[in-house]
């Protein structure tokens, strides 16, 4: 868990892929859904929170070097812990049963690493911002294909893992059907 | 990894961590609710300015927080300008900056150990509860400190893969590194855990 929660901070620090649109997005919310794919929806929730601890407390371990409890503060404050029910949510549909699915996967990482997600920062940002919610979802638009990427790269990744190195999947492998 | 902590000893440095948060937290909350009062506003900036002058850190730390934060005002001024009334956008971006400069203001000024220990000394009264959970505060404070020491770990790990992939020419694709990361993060991971099983830590 503690691993996994430096894992999702390092992957905030990585490079950025510049998106078509000049966009860039960092690779921290694949690390978000990895965390629900990989430890399952108890211990990947876990991971976030411990993230968001050392977050508040002051280390600078969001994307691209923030953190401190500005990060809980801004417009983005409802994305951030929207990680926690979103990690959650892809570890619980995503390790349902092993061998894993990949349909399941997909809908997993869809329905938590990006609806759940949307769900708990849109509303934030709207109130923040002053905005209504379709204004809010409007500007939010720009990053959807990222995730969407993100999504697919997480699927993928995940399924590598189970196959290469199925140890860490112990939610899943419990309740081997 | 540089904690964002600026070392001081004024008033604010010395304030303790409880009360300096519950006064933050109350500021914004403040902010947020009458969101449309100038004079809320007006009270909020003074405020945050009083307190970068106060804490020592002074107008230059202030103006290099606002520079950290300039993606931010971006963000939030273009789409606000399209939807909104300049008048209304000032106030909306003012006041965010104002919450988010004030919430700088405690991670500047507080120890990232001390915010910590508070927050350990925080759990203990709900131990019995932790522990109905499968956990406590020892080993919630002990998962902190590990994550703090892995960051580096997966950094190196990290600069490791990038040197194999160079080594052949390899482009950095996403999964190309982030799998090895993955596999090399979780192994570390469990060695760790056999070895605080190993010295009677479950």
């Amino acid at each position: 868990m503690a691993m996994f929660a430096a894992l999702v901070a390092v992957l905030g620090q990585l490079p950025a892929i510049p998106l078509a649109g000049g966009v860039p997005i960092t690779l921290q919310t694949l690390g978000v859904m990895l965390a629900g794919a990989v430890l399952g929806p108890w211990r990947g929730a876990g991971a976030i929170v411990l993230l968001h601890v050392l977050v508040a407390a002051g280390l600078p371990l969001l994307a691209h070097g923030s953190g401190g409890l500005g990060a809980f503060a801004g417009p983005s404050a409802g994305f951030a812990l929207g990680w926690i029910p979103g990690a959650f949510l892809v570890g619980l549909i995503t390790q349902a049963s092993w061998p894993l699915r990949v349909w399941r996967t997909i809908l997993g990482t869809v329905l938590g690493g990006i609806v759940v997600v949307y769900a708990c920062g849109l509303p934030v940002m709207a109130f923040q911002m002053g905005l209504s919610l379709e204004q809010a979802a409007l500007i939010n638009l720009a990053f959807l294909p990222g995730d969407a990427i993100k999504a697919a790269i997480a699927v993928t990744l995940t399924h590598s893992l189970a196959r290469a190195y199925p140890a860490p999947f112990t939610h899943a492998r419990r309740r081997r059907r | 990894m540089i904690p964002l902590y600026q070392p001081g000893t004024s008033y604010l440095h010395r304030l303790p961590v409880g009360a300096k948060f519950l006064g933050i937290f109350l500021a914004a909350l403040i902010a947020s609710i009458f969101r449309e009062n100038l004079a809320v506003l007006l009270g909020i900036w003074a405020l945050t300015l009083t307190g970068f002058l106060l804490s020592g850190i002074g107008l230059r730390g202030l103006l290099a927080q606002l520079w950290r934060l300039k993606w931010l005002a971006l963000v939030l001024t273009i789409p606000q300008l399209i939807f909104l009334t300049p008048a209304e956008t000032g106030f909306n971006v003012a006041r965010v900056l104002a919450v988010v400069l004030m919430a700088a203001l405690f991670t500047l000024t507080t120890a990232t150990s001390d915010i910590l220990s508070s927050f350990e000394r925080l759990l203990r009264p709900v131990d019995p509860l932790l522990l109905r959970l499968g956990l406590s505060a020892e080993r919630i404070s002990l998962a902190l400190s590990l994550t703090i020491r892995s960051v580096p770990l997966i950094l190196s790990f990290y600069a490791d893969i990038r040197e194999a992939q160079r080594a052949r020419g390899m482009r950095p694709t996403p999964r190309a590194t982030v799998l090895p990361l993955l596999v090399m993060s979780l192994r570390h991971a469990e060695e760790t855990a056999e070895a605080l099983a190993a010295r009677g830590v479950r």
